[in-house]
Parts: structure tokens; C-alpha cells; sequence
């Protein structure tokens, strides 16, 4: 079919001269007819896509912009979409630092035995993704007489902890007082407030994963698919900065639950370990437990205390 | 060749190469990613704030069956059960009470029952002070011996405080040194672990030579 142009024969490329012939239009009109279908098949992987920002979303300005009734808005936005979503109405609210608050956490490595019951209490919290797992704490199992965190072990698994011979240390977000994760930010979509903890704009990330990689402790966690998480294991008490659920592209971590600390309540890894190694309170507080802590037990280190990121995340051991 | 045949071409090889680009995403030639792999999800024992044991005064509280608690349903008033301790010195245990198992302190140091039940009255325990306590306020008898622990306790450092950190917004939950431990084995903490980490690649596992380096 295809024309040869140094042929001489009748009805082909003589039309150019004496403008457009049928046979030409039609073979022109056929071959662009069949691209264009052949362009909108191959660019169907993009209507596969869900959630594409409304324009209310795209629109919204930063978090510390936002005047009490745009977030009111927004608040209101996010109660839709999750109950859209998941069929459950949450309560979503924006919990804003305490004055004269800053929190510290105090684990007890004496106590720890690797139960694990944290990680999931957070899962269960926080609205993680099931699958693929996201959990915001990870336990190292940790041979007796090093804290060579190469030789601490994520997988053990075995009939009953605590194992002879090793120390279990517990590792999530320490709620850096010089965070490199929050210089890294491209954006500033995540921000150190003023009770110390940490916190990310979920609506505001670009998901480039500069804190992921900035962070000593792999404590930020990237949503690389859509997070996965079955429609009755919700937890409807939500914040903004907290456990509301997270879109595909963003990062995410260990937030001190705002959602109920900023309401003051206990975190919920506190409230679940069932050995009390988790110590949480206000350190400003010279009453708290985290500042009796801080005064008598030999508080032995902030990890990777050499990298100068000052956690207020604090390891101790009893007597 | 004149710009019309080219401009054919063009668009005939365009549109072959989204006609491939098309067939290739219908029949997934490049592999989508295969489905994950199922995760079950977390037995609900694992995220379950419940202590592993109950205390008598919670038992008291939740208005629970007390009956294993009512002494003299068998023992009999103002006269002290006897103890029979085998050649070891080790107290043997009553086939009555064989749910006892006798491992406070080591060495057997601490196998007498009248260190802290009262001798006179089951119902009551004794400290080795000389005060006299109810069955539910057993948190004093432990601290009249564990002392640093008991200040710890008092403290909140020691055991789980539960409820709120700010005093002012609501209440505390505190739990008896019973709620975890068994008095007569108290240091017995070994459970099975939670399901760890479920990568999406296999990860490194720490080898044995890690802890015995050649």
C-alpha cells in the first residue's frame, strides 16, 4: 500500500500538485484515526488511576497558612473522602501544641522483651498500610555487650522471647531536637512544633524522600502503592498531622500519636507493652515520670548520640 | 519524495508503535507487578492492652467469681496449716495448690508460705514488719522487701501507668505489682513474640558468625 513516490503511475503523489485527492484523504483520515486510537489504548494504564486531587485539594494552602475556618474546610474535606473511602465517618481534628509541653520518651531496655506488641498496637493506631506493611517501630534483637546496630536482628522469630543471651531495643521516630529530616525538606512539609514532636503535612509532601534518606534511624516510611487497610480495622479518632489515612506518594512516621497525646493520653505503643518499659510524659514537668527518669536511672545514651541530632528519645536501664 | 508521503509515513509508523504500545499493555508483556503476597493480618491478642494476669483487688472490682480466694472453705480457722518440706529443704507443694509453683528469689530463699500469708488468718498477709494487710492491698507486702522497686512504682517508673499523662485532662489507671507478676514465680515474662516484619524482598538475616566471629 504504501505510495512510491518515483513511480510515474496515475493517482499517486500527483495530487500534491492539484490538492488533496480522496484516496489520499482517506488513507491520511484512516492512518491518523487508527494513531489516535492506538495513543488513547497505550495511555490506558492512566485511567486505572484513582484518587486524582480535587480541586479544592490541589487549591489548599500550606498548613500554617491556613486561617481556623479554611481548616475547618479542610477538616471537613477529609472527613468526606475517608468516609467515602472507607464507609466509616471518622472524627478528624487539628490538634495544635500545648503550651509549656514538650515531650520526651523513655524506653527501658532492662524491661524490653520483644513481644512486639507495640509495632502492632501502632499499626492498629495509626491506620498503617496492612499490606504492604508500613510499621513505624522496629525491634532489634541485640547480642549481649554491644550496641553495634549491625548486629541487631529485625526477623528473629523464635517459640518464646525473651531469647538468653540478648537485649531487645525497640526503634522508632526519636523526635530529633536538630532533625536532618526536616533540613532536607524541599518543601517544608514536615516541621519540628513546639512540644518537640516531629510532624508531616501529608497534603503538602511531594513524596521526593529526602527525610527518608536524611533520617540515621529509618524512622520515615514512603507509601509506595496505595495504602492498604481493610475497612473494619479503621480507627476512626483522627488528627491533620496524625493517623488520618495517608494517599499513595507520601511519607510517613512515628508522630508520638498526636491524635491522642495532643488530647493528653498516653501513646497507644504505651498503653499495650505489657512489661511498662515505655515511659512517655512532659519533660518541662518536674513531676512527669520521663523527668524522675531523666534524674535517678542510668540513662545510658540517645542513639547515635555521635551524629549530633540530639533525639528526645531516651534508652535507660534500671538501677 | 514529496512532504505528504513523508508526512504518511510518519504518522503510519507512529501509529504502528502505539498500535504495539497498545497490544503490549493488553497482553502484559511487560509484567505488571504480580499481587502481594497475603499478609494475615495480626492476631488481636497482640494489640490487646490487658495485663497477662489479674490481681485479686481488679478481680474485686470487675465483681468477678471469688471463690478460689475463700480460704476457709477448706482450711480450717485459728489453726495454721502445716508445711512438709522434703530432705532439700525444698517446700513441697499441697496437691491442693498444685497450680503453685514455688520460684520467688533464687536458691529457694524465699519457700515459706507464712513469709507473706499470715499463719493465723489466710486471709491476710503479713509483712516482715509486722504490719498486717487484705489480700487485695498486696502492693505494700511486695514494696516491704522490693524496696527500690516499690520508690519506682510509686514513682510511675516501674510497671505501666495507663490513661492520661496530663493529670489535668483525665484519670490514670495504676496496676498492682499482681497484675503482671505471680507472686509465687515472679519472674517468669517469657511469651511468644508478634509476627515480625514481612518484607517485600527477602532480607539479609543476621548469620551465626555475627556472634561468633571467626
Amino acid at each position: 500500500m504504501s505510495c512510491n513516490c518515483n513511480s510515474n503511475k496515475p493517482g499517486c503523489c500527483h495530487s500534491s500538485e492539484q490538492g488533496v485527492s480522496r484516496r489520499n484523504f482517506l488513507r491520511t483520515s484512516a492512518v491518523l484515526a487508527s494513531g489516535l486510537a492506538a495513543l488513547a489504548a497505550s495511555l490506558s494504564p492512566l485511567m486505572e488511576m484513582e484518587d486524582v486531587p480535587s480541586a479544592e485539594k490541589f487549591l489548599q494552602k500550606y498548613y500554617k497558612e491556613l486561617t481556623p475556618e479554611e481548616m475547618a474546610k479542610v477538616l471537613k474535606r477529609i472527613e468526606n473522602e475517608v468516609e467515602r473511602q472507607y464507609g466509616i465517618r471518622p472524627h478528624v481534628r487539628d490538634l495544635k501544641p500545648m503550651d509549656g509541653v514538650e515531650f520526651v520518651y523513655c524506653l527501658n531496655l532492662t524491661r524490653c522483651i520483644g513481644c512486639r506488641k507495640c509495632v502492632h498496637a501502632c499499626v492498629k493506631e495509626n491506620n498503617q498500610s496492612r499490606n504492604p506493611e508500613i510499621q513505624y517501630i522496629r525491634v532489634l534483637k541485640m547480642p549481649h555487650g554491644t550496641f553495634d546496630m549491625e548486629k541487631g536482628d529485625h526477623n528473629y522469630a523464635p517459640e518464646s522471647v525473651p531469647e538468653k543471651g540478648f537485649f531487645y531495643m525497640p526503634v522508632q521516630c526519636q523526635q530529633c531536637k536538630n532533625p536532618p529530616c526536616v533540613k532536607v525538606c524541599p518543601v517544608h512539609a514536615t516541621w519540628t512544633d513546639s512540644d518537640g514532636i516531629t510532624v508531616i503535612d501529608y497534603d503538602w509532601c511531594i513524596g521526593c524522600r529526602y527525610c527518608e534518606a536524611a533520617c540515621p534511624y529509618w524512622a520515615r516510611h514512603f507509601n509506595f502503592t496505595k495504602p492498604n487497610i481493610p475497612k473494619d480495622k479503621l480507627n476512626p479518632e483522627m488528627a491533620y498531622l496524625g493517623n488520618r489515612p495517608r494517599r499513595q506518594g507520601v511519607m510517613e512516621k512515628c508522630h508520638f500519636c498526636v491524635q491522642r497525646t495532643r488530647a493528653g493520653k498516653y501513646p497507644a505503643c504505651l498503653e499495650v507493652c505489657p512489661v511498662g518499659a515505655r515511659k512517655f510524659g512532659n519533660i518541662l514537668d518536674p513531676n512527669s515520670e520521663v523527668s524522675y527518669i531523666l534524674r535517678t536511672k542510668r540513662v545510658f545514651m540517645q542513639l547515635k548520640e555521635e551524629l549530633g541530632t540530639s533525639p528526645r528519645f531516651f534508652y535507660y536501664f534500671d538501677v | 519524495m514529496n512532504n505528504q508521503t513523508r508526512t504518511n509515513q510518519v504518522l503510519l509508523l507512529a501509529s504502528l508503535a502505539f498500535l504495539a504500545l497498545a497490544a503490549g499493555f493488553h497482553f502484559n508483556l511487560w509484567g505488571r507487578p504480580a499481587p502481594r503476597p497475603d499478609i494475615p493480618l495480626v492476631d488481636p491478642m497482640f494489640t490487646s492492652n490487658t495485663t497477662w494476669r489479674t490481681s485479686y483487688a481488679e478481680l474485686i472490682r470487675a465483681k468477678a467469681d471469688l471463690s478460689d480466694f475463700d480460704c476457709y472453705a477448706c482450711h480450717e480457722r485459728h489453726k495454721p496449716p502445716p508445711m512438709h518440706f522434703d530432705t532439700n529443704n525444698i517446700l513441697i507443694v499441697p496437691k491442693e495448690h498444685s497450680d503453685i509453683v514455688m520460684h520467688h528469689g533464687t536458691h529457694n530463699r524465699n519457700n515459706l508460705c507464712f513469709n507473706c500469708h499470715d499463719e493465723n488468718n489466710l486471709e491476710l498477709f503479713q509483712t516482715r514488719d509486722g504490719r498486717q494487710l487484705k489480700l487485695s492491698e498486696s502492693t505494700p507486702l511486695c514494696g516491704s522487701c522490693h524496696g527500690p522497686t516499690y520508690r519506682d512504682w510509686e514513682a510511675g517508673a516501674h510497671g505501666r501507668t495507663s490513661g492520661y499523662w496530663n493529670r489535668d485532662l483525665g484519670p490514670i489507671t495504676r496496676l498492682d505489682c499482681v497484675s503482671c507478676h505471680n507472686p509465687h514465680s515472679p519472674k517468669n515474662f517469657s511469651r511468644p513474640p508478634a509476627p515480625g516484619p514481612h518484607p517485600l524482598r527477602p532480607v539479609r538475616t543476621i548469620a551465626a558468625e555475627h556472634h561468633n566471629p571467626v
